[in-house]
């Protein structure tokens, strides 16, 4: 590639070039006909496989009439057969009705990802034969072409698929993942908790055992840590990416969390949580992002008029530092010096940050509540203190908005994912990314790292799921079956599951070891774009458009889970239909859509959404 | 907000008829009526744009009308500018391996707020204080003079200075100013030493402020 990106013209006529004139177009219509006339005649167990190919071979040659100008031929062909395909691709068949002429295609960018990109098709050995021999017969070569070039056809030896297991992982905009694309390891364990001394002041014998005394015979643990010396064989090296240290208080931030898990409720079918709503009134549809933090104690807010406000949620109010000039009037040497900073008399349970110059889409902020993210149409990802509620640095990169950010679960490291179709990994202290997540076909609408930070999921406008490795950038797996733009994703607190919401309002489960589907959660009427596992991960919150929360029973929803040889091998499972019996509940919400979900340390749920009454 | 009167009227003109049609092929179904004005006149302002600049190219190969070839040429050109779209995926997977080949960098551990170097943050001050007492050319400035780099360039955050009668005590930490490290304390009314000695480097501007009004 010579000169980059700007003259992109050559490159386009080239993808495009293949398109060149193969077959006679008068004859498309009989050659696909004749194709659909042989796979409705085919053996019941091999027509379900074998329909996969109606879509991508529809598209390809709808594309190459238009490209080689035979607009009429184009329309009826379009007109005759567009209403065959399934009903998970009429989207995409809108878009591609508005593409009647040449000029049309050089400037969508989805199609020619769609063109330059192999569909990819799962298909048993034995339907596969009955295809190859099919097609290879003279009339029909024109079509076998096309299937060569621009379908790749990932052949396993095992039982043709049925229609119930084939649609449930189609939908995506290239078709499936091959089964290779989901066979390299991937290091799901979490990383061993530090050890830190907890002071046993409210507790145990020796009420001396306080924080700061050299280590007696037998300081308690932290009791999250793993108990073993051993290493997790799934859990990264503790060192395979950088990390920054523990500083004291975070280490502080600990001992508090390990005190508050100990409070907390075990929840079950039988002790289902509370919900607390916080309602975001006189937004009108303006509330675009929100976030809370770990310990539950602030809540910020994107809004479309390009502000990030940020409420306390505790009694406490909000400080920034002083102005310089006091701060050199305080004493330093006094204990309380770090609260001397803060400013009294402008404490407020509200701080507005301005900065953006267009709607913030996504908001996080740092595991040590000193930092907050949001990113924007603008293309900008800001970083504010919320020491002194002023922008500290603006990372640009994306030129075009920037639909989703977040801060590693460790802190210095964030992700972010926008329009350009790349996730950017970033670190606070280097004003460009450090890696870039390229490989999806549309928008990457949401960006979420694994509990172990060395892992970060994308979801996208492509339907399809994509876990990238932080250390080298790889793609690991790609998870398919979502048949709308996907909008909310997260983690089981073991690192072992992922869960997806989409626009089709069905909730996918994933087994991330394997690469397999192993959950459809149907129930929600509208997109599902916000989920939430419970701090221990029995429950999956779900929060949607649709005005409703729902709670579904995670730990039920992951045993039996049949991973036999011959399921991990052909990625293939059997789903049962169980989606009611694992909704333990619904709850609705008086016309707000739940943009966000977040359970406290005690494992009450928090939800936040705008009033949006129609 | 009300997405229950979607339908033009029927007397509406036949331009506002056909944008309807567009929007319902197009997928869309709920939309506020005034998204057909706007889209109007968009179209309107598209294509007035796009056949003033054929008119020019046209007029300047000389030919008597403007025929297609015009026309296509100036819809080239404006999509090249307006319409920007997202690079090519194939440009995104090579810049990608390219970026993804470097190690990640070790953090370096009691690092304090790990920002990038001042050059890329908005921490700098992008304000420069006034003086509001005149005096006499060499009886030293009150005004904290950034060095000329800081103020000009770059974007910064809008910071609200609370106003009082006075020039402000202002601590600017050297960290915040880049290689010129000035530390400046300038006190309130009283004093015009510090001022004075505290940075040899400041360029006195002695003129410049009396030209400015209050």
């Amino acid at each position: 590639v010579g000169s980059v990106a700007v003259e992109d013209q050559p490159d386009v006529s080239a993808v495009l070039s293949a398109y060149n004139q193969q077959g006679d177009p008068t004859m498309y219509e009989e050659y696909y006909s004749g194709l659909k006339h042989f796979i409705e005649c085919s053996l019941d167990c091999h027509r379900a496989e074998l329909s996969q190919l109606f879509y991508p071979l529809f598209v390809h040659m709808y594309l190459e009439l238009v490209y080689n100008q035979h607009e009429n031929e184009a329309k009826s062909f379009f007109e005759k057969f567009h209403g065959d395909q399934e009903c998970y691709y009429q989207d995409d068949l809108r878009v591609l009705s508005s593409l009647t002429k040449k000029e049309h295609m050089k400037g969508n960018e989805t199609m020619l990802d769609f063109r330059t990109s192999k569909f990819v098709l799962r298909i048993s050995r034995d339907s596969y034969q009955l295809l190859k021999r099919h097609l290879q017969e003279k009339q029909n070569n024109q079509i076998w072409n096309i299937v060569q070039e621009h379908l790749y056809i990932d052949i396993f030896d095992g039982m043709p698929r049925s229609k119930q297991q084939i649609d449930a992982m189609v939908g995506s905009l290239a078709g499936e993942a091959k089964r290779e694309a989901n066979k390299s390891k991937v290091f799901f364990g979490l990383l061993k908790e530090p050890e830190i001394e907890v002071p046993l002041d409210d507790e145990d014998e020796e009420g001396e055992n306080e924080e700061g005394k050299p280590k007696k015979k037998k300081p308690k643990k932290d009791s999250i840590g793993s108990k073993s010396k051993k290493q997790d064989p799934n859990a990264p090296p503790q060192n395979r990416i950088p990390l920054p240290e523990l500083k004291d208080s975070d280490k502080l931030d600990k001992i508090m969390n390990m005190k508050e898990t100990t409070k907390r409720v075990r929840l079950g079918p039988d002790c289902l949580p509370s919900i607390c709503f916080y309602t975001f009134l006189n937004a009108y549809q303006g509330l675009t992002a929100v976030d809370v933090t770990d310990d539950s104690s602030l809540i910020a807010g994107g809004f479309a008029d390009s502000t990030v406000r940020v409420w306390s949620v505790t009694p406490k109010k909000l400080r920034t530092v002083k102005q310089a000039a006091d701060l050199s009037l305080i004493d330093k040497e006094s204990d309380d010096v770090l609260e001397r900073i803060m400013d009294e008399k402008t404490a407020s349970e509200l701080k507005i940050l301005y900065g953006h110059s267009g709607p913030v889409y996504g908001a996080s902020f740092s595991p040590d509540r000193n930092y907050l993210l949001s990113s924007s149409e603008d293309g900008t990802v800001r970083l504010w203190s919320l020491q002194t509620f002023t922008c500290l640095v603006g990372y640009k990169g994306h030129n075009y908005p920037v639909w989703d950010t977040q801060f590693s679960p460790y802190g210095y490291y964030f992700v972010s994912g926008g329009h350009d179709r790349v996730a950017r990994l970033w670190a606070t202290d280097h004003y460009q990314p450090l890696r870039i997540f390229a490989g999806h076909l549309a928008d990457v609408n949401c960006t979420r790292f694994h509990p172990n930070s060395n892992y970060v999921a994308t979801g996208s406008a492509d339907r399809t799921v994509r876990l990238w490795d932080v250390l080298n950038g790889n793609c690991v797996r790609i998870f398919t079956g979502h048949k709308g733009p996907i909008h909310s994703l997260t983690f089981s607190p073991n690192g072992r599951f992922l869960a997806t919401g989409a626009t089709d309002g069905r909730v996918l489960l994933w087994d991330i070891g394997h690469g397999l589907m192993v959950g459809e959660l149907k129930g929600h009427t509208d997109t599902v774009c916000s989920l939430r596992f419970s701090r221990d991960g029995e429950i999956l919150a779900s929060g949607s458009m649709d005005n409703t929360v729902r709670l579904w029973d995670a730990i039920k929803a992951f045993e039996d889970l049949e991973t036999d040889d011959f399921t991990t091998a052909t990625g293939h499972i059997n789903l049962p239909e169980n989606s009611q019996e694992l909704l333990l509940g619904t709850y609705m919400t008086k016309s707000t859509p739940v943009v966000h979900l977040h359970f406290t340390r005690r494992n009450l749920v928090l939800a936040a959404g705008a009033y949006s009454p129609q | 907000m009300e997405s229950g009167k979607m339908a033009p009227p029927k007397n509406a003109p036949r331009d506002a008829l056909v944008m309807a049609q567009i929007l319902k092929d197009m997928g869309i179904t709920e939309y506020e009526p005034r998204v057909i004005n706007q889209m109007l006149e968009f179209a309107f302002r598209y294509v007035t744009t796009i056949l003033d600049d054929a008119k020019i190219y046209s007029s300047h190969a000389k030919k008597p009308n403007v025929d297609a070839d015009d026309v296509r040429l100036a819809i080239q050109c404006r999509a090249d500018q307006s319409f920007t779209s997202p690079p090519p995926r194939d440009f995104l997977l090579d810049i990608a391996r390219q970026k993804n080949q470097t190690p990640l960098p070790l953090i370096k551990p009691y690092a304090g707020p790990r920002l990038p170097p001042d050059r890329y943050c908005l921490t700098a001050p992008n304000y420069r204080l006034k003086s509001l007492i005149k005096r006499g050319p060499n009886q030293g400035r009150l005004v904290p003079r950034l060095s000329v780099g800081a103020v000009s360039s770059r974007p910064t955050t809008p910071t609200i200075v609370p106003s009082t009668t006075a020039v402000q005590n202002v601590l600017i930490n050297p960290s915040m100013i880049g290689p010129k490290n000035i530390l400046i304390t300038t006190n309130m009314v009283s004093t015009q030493n510090t001022a004075n000695e505290s940075n040899p480097l400041k360029r006195k501007h002695e003129d410049d402020d009396d030209n400015d009004t209050m």
